[in-house]
């Protein structure tokens, strides 16, 4: 079982790496062309469809800076796929180098529970929860841009901040009523 | 994960960021282009030492041995390490200086003011577009506001007048309804009145003039035939007392009765005969 670690290879300047995770390949192409857009840093995009990452291009691969795993709420495969696929991270990159992108929540056909299934997730691994639509191309800028930003501090490029700083202010955390009854 | 190597992850960071800040300078120089030969060799040198550490650096972490643990307690307390192991870092950490080299200092310093000069710009752009849609939307809101004043006084004024009016006219409307009512009812049972005076006169004449032109054929006694009244009374009679006593509506039968009226009465439904008293008689319940 190969692991992917966050600090086995050297940075590269002025460079952020970020994984997109998406049993579907829905969303993952579009998201990525409006990642590369951004000007101010190269922004390397890799698309996968689950972990572990194949070896032989493992030379080529370079430091990944944020692992997003994008999944689907209308269904349960992406879901699953997304879970099995975390066994296959170093526990490094928990500490805010992870986030999960929840996309079609607004879709009518949602599995009920399947949300709080992915919010338990996130809440359990500190991660945050972002949730993004990819109807339109506004919809995919404004999800590409969110990202650029954790993207930016998780790759060490935004002085004075760092990915574990950031995360902790922004991981997911469950309203008290979904996990314990409450007993008033 | 265990303490040395957190202390290495996160020297690395701190690194990082320092190494960085020295990648823009060296890569403003480039666009400059103002620096001197002295002080572009001073910065390559700089940020070679800076890659040095941070390869020496990356070795270490390689050389730590990994500890997965899948235990979310495990890594919850690793979390908490790690944070505080940052936090300690923070408070640790020293500021200090780029360089020696004023030339290099002067540069950085001109590039972080141009990019805060337009960082500012763009929060006031911000600021400014915000205040201008709030401005719209207050004046707007006024507007409405103005205009739902106005619909509540108008409407205001609206009820009182049709109170006021419904005030005046309730009473006065109700005593003219009734009023008309009356005189048609009134107008009605007239006719009906005369309709009815006009048929017995012409059909029913009086006993008198009949009993008096057969009180010489037929030779009839004369006090009965002067005390007979008229068809029209006797039906008055018995109206009379059917409105004036509804419980009792009989009538008795008496000589002044002309009996043949009596008969006729009887025989068309007009009259009703009283069960067991023969000499009453009261109206037919046509109602």
């Amino acid at each position: 079982m190969s692991l992917l670690a966050p600090f086995n290879k050297l940075p590269t300047l002025n460079t952020a790496s970020i994984l997109l995770v998406e049993s579907e390949e829905q969303f993952q192409q579009s998201l990525a062309v409006a990642l590369v857009e951004e000007m101010t840093v190269t922004v390397n995009v890799r698309l996968a469809r689950s972990l572990p990452l194949p070896l032989e291009n493992d030379e080529s691969r370079p430091r990944i800076d944020l692992v997003v795993f994008i999944i689907n709420l209308t269904s349960d495969l992406s879901f699953r796929s997304a879970k099995a696929s975390l066994k296959y991270l170093d526990p490094g990159y928990f500490l805010g180098k992870v986030c999960f992108m929840a996309t079609n929540a607004r879709h009518a056909s949602v599995h009920t529970g399947l949300l709080d299934a992915v919010r338990q997730l996130a809440v359990s691994l500190h991660c945050p929860l972002l949730f993004a639509e990819d109807q339109t191309p506004e919809d995919v800028k404004s999800s590409a841009r969110r990202l650029l930003t954790i993207l930016k501090v998780a790759s060490g490029l935004v002085p004075n901040t760092s990915a574990l700083f950031l995360s902790n202010l922004t991981r997911c955390t469950m309203p008290l009523d979904i996990d314990q009854p409450s007993f008033d | 994960m265990t303490s040395s190597k957190l202390a290495v992850f996160l020297n690395k960071h701190g690194h990082r960021h320092r190494l960085l800040t020295m990648d823009e300078v060296r890569a403003d120089g480039e666009v400059a282009a103002q620096l001197s030969e002295a002080a572009k060799a001073e910065l390559l040198e700089l940020c070679e030492e800076q890659f040095a550490q941070l390869e020496k650096l990356q070795e270490e972490i390689i050389q730590c041995e990994p500890d997965s643990s899948e235990d979310p307690e495990d890594q919850l307390v690793k979390r908490l390490m790690a944070t505080d192991a940052e936090l300690k870092q923070w408070l640790s950490m020293k500021p200090s200086l780029l360089a020696t080299n004023s030339d290099i200092l002067l540069q950085a310093g001109k590039d972080e003011m141009l990019k805060l000069c337009s960082d500012l710009e763009m929060v006031v752009s911000c600021c400014e577009a915000k205040r201008d849609k709030l401005r719209e939307t207050k004046e707007l809101e006024q507007k409405w506001l103005e205009e739902k004043k106005q619909v509540v006084l108008t409407i205001n004024d609206h009820i009182e007048r049709l109170r006021v009016e419904m005030e005046k006219c309730s009473e006065h409307n109700i005593f003219l309804e009734t009023k008309a009512k009356i005189q048609k009812v009134k107008a009605y049972q007239e006719n009906l009145m005369e309709n009815l005076g006009d048929i017995l006169a012409m059909h029913a004449p009086l006993s008198q003039k009949e009993s008096s032109a057969s009180k010489n054929k037929k030779n009839f006694p004369l006090e009965l035939n002067e005390n007979h009244i008229s068809l029209s009374e006797i039906l008055e009679v018995l109206m009379d007392k059917v409105i004036n006593t509804p419980h009792d509506p009989y009538v008795t039968v008496d000589d002044t009765f002309w009996p043949p009226y009596v008969e006729m009465l009887l025989r068309y439904g007009v009259a009703v005969r009283h069960q067991e008293n023969n000499f009453k008689i009261r109206l037919e319940t046509f109602f």
